[in-house]
């Protein structure tokens, strides 16, 4: 299939995508980047003009920016992990045939289904530290004694979002995988079986190298959309308290809301930058694995 | 030959006539953007617009849009429109949010509207004060729409039960706060709160109240007065007198606390003493925020704005005026139980029956606000709510925090 | 090894079949139990009375259940017109979308040419940036196009959100199958069209399933875009729950009723969907 003629083909079956994004978006992210070496401030309108790298200067000296840049790292690290792991043990299961199988399914995206608005309020009240249901099932299990204000303390705040993270992602992960799983001939199991191996070399030896190019693609993705998911995070803290839930791109937000646009650009773009820097990596590997499997 | 001319010219001047008549009735569309707090108060501002249509007799209608509060964030939604070239005509509004639409100069100034309007004075002329130092000018760009004082809930019963009196000055208060807090079956754990403190995003309004009560005020945050103020805020939190989850409570939390019995005491104001009275019926009950050496109590505020973009001031004007002072104030009031800004409803029977109305006006004379300044937006929804929680967690000293608040409102 | 036969099932007992799936059914009990709670507590919230939820004890079951705010959010506050937004949103989305992309991801996948790489990291980095920066330009660009306010100018800025990420969902898809057959069908005289449509999109069914319910659900949640680029006429479900919350408080009635009423759609549609999710090795054509 490797010919070095010119083939039209390929560029014409990414034209609509590529018009698509660059009509709509180019300009507003041109427009961002320029903000970002502007004091563009909304608030002081007459004052905005050029500054050069102010912006990131300021940045580089903001200890929540450091802070943020921290939480971002351990919000992703963590809660992309831990979705993945859950989520994968969740579509072998579901790639089990029982009765119910289609039902059991579709109940098992709830959690991505459920608008943001609704996920937030929802977990703030079984964190509550008043008539919250975790706190109830804690003290009736005997593991506590006085209920927890889950997050209200810097100390449990941040591990409460990351579970609601979680939370949301499992179905997101297991339907994903599940739908990959599917493209692995019946045969190779078989075959494997016959020569006797056991559950864990199955998985290791043929479901994993089988999804390589899927799990690749599901985890970076899924740590880009973390790593600027901001809906969960703000519906249930909105970056508090004191900071300890502010990750960047709630950071950003915050910031974007306060019209203090400029400055909110250039942590934008930081953010992006440090995604590119572990989205790079992943690339090189990406691109390596999908030459092998030709 | 002398009848045709007049034949010619009546014809003419009923021509003309005609032509002065339809430009003064042409049909005019105002849109309004508004956020209502639950669904009933949104049916009742869809009324309020379909009596103005029905009746304004200019061929003026209201197409009156609900957007969500989303916890203040309606103001940027608004403001994104606006600057997009989009937006409405007419708008509610927060006076926060004056000095980013000024500095755009998205606002009218109404002082030629409001020097022609025959019920200006029925608003209390302080009032127009209030707006003009919001917009930091001599004019006034915000049309007065109603206001709520805060005060403080308290329960009777638990009142007694603690053999407390309604606390009359500020040491008093931080004393019923302490012997408020109770143990009520025994088992060591304390079961009702002193004081419900909230934490988060709001939280300032109450707690401005300690700052002032110490001598202290919004100029200088630094003071050993307001630091006081503060560390006595810290303090109660410290030694239980408010539930553990008090940094981040907010409005929802505050109230809940109150509605279960969780605590005694909780500063808001009259918009929420209607589901108080179904909770409670005669066992809630306010008083105003006491004085110690300074006194203050916090005034919330809802406006409308006349947006620059519109085509049609005019018209526009004539329907936040029906909102302030004509039939549109008394029914807006009356649903919400909002303060009314005009003296004539004031006067009616309804608001002068409320025993909340009375307390809100009984504080009214130290009522006051924040100051408005381009950061007291990002003030109050962020360092505000995580500099006070750091504070209440033990991370932070009273005086550091008084600082961060000093350099995050006046940038020095 | 001999003696063994092909098929595990035949040689055990049923007993012992169930015995040893037992753990994987525990496990996946456990799971389903944690995925769903939120879902059972937002449910119980919404026909519990205001006086319960705040109640001193947590009660799993109201002691009285009142479906009052069921009927409030179809009589008093007309929630069908945001749910048709949303659904006319979502699917118009959907499809765009997914054709859009799966051109795109074929052509990463099968073919090798110059800017490949640079095309596919673009894509990937169009969704490194946060929307909030966005939203003032792309609502000029939505006006002078004399598209707000109508649902198109929803569905033109979630499928520019959506198409990077379903393009490198569905290259990845692509990937993992292997070109020999399409290879083996193209040497049998198909020309690579039919060759895609008649042997890979059949097995890719499933993958296209799975990315276009990530489509889907991406369009049905969205609020920061949805609150700027629509007016009460075409408002969708999220912005439309957010109404719920107010300056004083939730309505926790309605704004949980809405919610279930949100998912459950959602949940049935994707029954019916997820039937194609299997059927990717039925084609035949592996076996040959």
């Amino acid at each position: 299939m490797h010919r070095r003629k010119f083939s039209p083909w390929p560029y014409l079956l990414i034209a609509p995508a590529l018009i698509t994004i660059l009509a709509v978006v180019f300009f507003p992210v041109l427009n961002a980047i320029f903000m970002s070496f502007q004091s563009y401030d909304l608030r002081r309108p007459s004052q905005i003009r050029f500054t050069g790298l102010a912006n990131y200067a300021t940045a580089m000296h903001d200890p929540l920016f450091w802070q943020a840049l921290l939480k971002t790292v351990i919000w992703v690290a963590v809660g992309v992990g831990l979705q993945f792991v859950f989520g994968f043990m969740l579509a072998l299961l579901l790639n089990r045939k029982f009765p119910g199988r289609g039902i059991v399914r579709s109940i098992s995206l709830i959690p991505w289904v459920t608008p943001g608005v609704l996920i937030g309020l929802m977990w703030r009240w079984i964190f509550d530290g008043n008539y919250g249901v975790l706190n109830d099932l804690l003290m009736r299990l005997g593991l506590i004694h006085d209920k927890i204000p889950f997050l209200a303390q810097q100390s449990t705040a941040f591990p409460s979002v990351i579970l609601t993270i979680i939370w949301q992602g499992i179905p997101f992960f297991a339907l994903m995988l599940l739908a990959g799983l599917q493209g692995i001939p019946e045969e190779l199991y078989d075959a494997a079986n016959v020569d006797g191996a056991n559950a864990f070399q199955r998985f290791f030896l043929i479901t994993v190298p089988s999804l390589k190019n899927t799990i690749f693609v599901t985890t970076l993705l899924r740590i880009i959309w973390v790593a600027n998911s901001v809906d969960v995070i703000f519906n249930l803290t909105e970056g508090g308290p004191a900071y300890s839930t502010q990750t960047l791109s709630v950071y950003v937000f915050n910031k974007g809301n306060t019209l203090n646009l400029g400055y909110a650009s250039t942590m934008a773009i930081l953010l992006a930058l440090a995604l590119a820097l572990v989205a790079v990596p992943y690339l090189k590997r990406l691109f390596k694995a999908q030459e092998e499997s030709r | 030959m002398k009848r045709k001319l007049v034949f010619i010219l009546m014809a003419v001047l009923s021509m003309v006539a005609a032509a002065v008549v339809s430009a003064q009735q042409k049909p005019v569309t105002i849109v309004h953007w508004y956020w209502a707090d639950n669904p009933a108060y949104s049916a009742q501002m869809q009324k309020i617009a379909a009596d103005f249509n029905a009746t304004n007799g200019r061929g003026i209608t209201v197409v009156a849009q609900e957007y969500p509060w989303d916890g203040g964030a309606y103001s940027e939604t608004l403001f994104r429109a606006v600057i997009g070239g989009g937006g409405p005509d007419t708008s509610s509004f927060k006076l926060t949010s004056t000095p980013l639409f000024t500095a755009n100069k998205l606002l009218v100034n109404l002082d030629d509207f409001l020097a022609k309007w025959k019920d200006k004075d029925k608003i209390e002329p302080s009032l127009y004060d209030t707006m003009r130092k919001a917009s930091g000018t001599k004019s006034v760009y915000v049309m007065p729409w109603n206001t709520q004082v805060l005060y403080v809930y308290y329960r009777p019963s638990l009142f007694r039960k603690a053999g407390v009196s309604v606390p009359k000055t500020y040491a008093e208060f931080l004393e019923a706060c302490k012997k408020l807090t109770m143990d009520t079956n025994g088992d060591g754990k304390t079961d009702v709160y002193g004081f419900g403190m909230r934490g988060a995003k709001g939280g300032q309004e109450p707690w401005g109240s300690f700052i002032w009560a110490r001598g202290g005020n919004f100029d200088n945050l630094t003071t050993p007065q307001a630091i006081q103020g503060m560390q006595d805020f810290i303090d109660l939190y410290k030694n239980g007198y408010a539930p553990p989850t008090a940094p981040m409570d907010g409005f929802n939390e505050i109230i809940a606390n109150f509605k279960s019995g969780k605590t005694a005491m909780t500063v808001h104001h009259i918009g929420s003493s209607i589901g108080m009275v179904d909770t409670f019926g005669d066992d809630v009950d306010a008083f105003p925020f006491p004085g110690g050496v300074g006194q203050w109590t916090s005034m919330g505020d809802t406006e409308n704005i006349l947006l620059a973009s519109s085509k049609n001031k005019e018209a526009a004007f004539e329907w936040l005026a029906y909102l302030a002072t004509g039939k549109g104030q008394e029914a807006w009031c009356v649903a919400t139980g909002n303060v009314p800004v005009s003296r004539d409803v004031q006067q009616l029977p309804f608001f002068q029956n409320n025993r909340f109305m009375k307390v809100s006006i009984e504080g009214a004379p130290y009522a006051g606000i924040f100051p408005i300044l381009d950061t007291t937006t990002e003030w109050i929804n962020t360092i505000w709510p995580n500099t006070v929680a750091a504070a209440l967690g033990g991370k932070m000293s009273a005086a550091d925090a008084m600082k961060q608040l000093q350099i995050g409102l006046w940038g020095k | 090894m001999s003696g063994r036969r092909r098929s595990r099932g035949r040689r055990f007992p049923r007993t012992v079949r169930f015995l040893r799936a037992l753990p994987g059914y525990i496990l996946l009990a456990v799971l389903l139990v944690f995925l769903l709670f939120p879902f059972y507590w937002t449910f119980v919230t919404s026909i519990k009375p205001q006086k319960e939820l705040y109640g001193s004890t947590v009660t799993y079951w109201p002691t009285e259940a009142t479906f009052d705010s069921y009927r409030k959010l179809f009589s008093e506050y007309n929630f069908i017109r945001p749910m048709l937004n949303s659904l006319l949103v979502a699917s118009v989305t959907t499809v765009i979308s997914l054709t859009v992309s799966l051109l795109a991801a074929y052509a990463f996948s099968r073919y090798r040419f110059r800017g490949r790489k640079f095309f596919m990291t673009l894509f990937l980095t169009n969704n490194m940036f946060p929307t909030v920066l966005l939203l003032i330009p792309l609502f000029a660009i939505m006006r002078r196009a004399g598209i707000l306010y109508t649902p198109s100018a929803l569905i033109l800025s979630y499928t520019t959100f959506t198409i990077p990420f379903s393009i490198w969902l569905l290259n990845g898809y692509l990937d993992d199958l292997p070109m020999s057959l399409e290879e083996a069908a193209m040497v049998d005289g198909a020309n690579r069209a039919q060759a895609f449509l008649k042997i890979i999109l059949p097995m890719l069914l499933p993958c296209v399933v799975a990315t276009g319910a990530y489509v889907f659900m991406t369009a049905w949640n969205e609020y920061t875009f949805a609150v700027m680029f629509t007016n009460e006429g075409n408002r969708t479900i999220p912005v439309a729950l957010k109404n719920f919350i107010g300056q004083l408080g939730v309505e926790w009635g309605m704004i949980t009723a809405g919610g279930i009423i949100t998912i459950i759609p959602v949940c049935i549609m994707f029954f019916f969907a997820q039937k194609r999710l299997v059927e990717g090795l039925t084609a035949g054509a592996v076996k040959g």
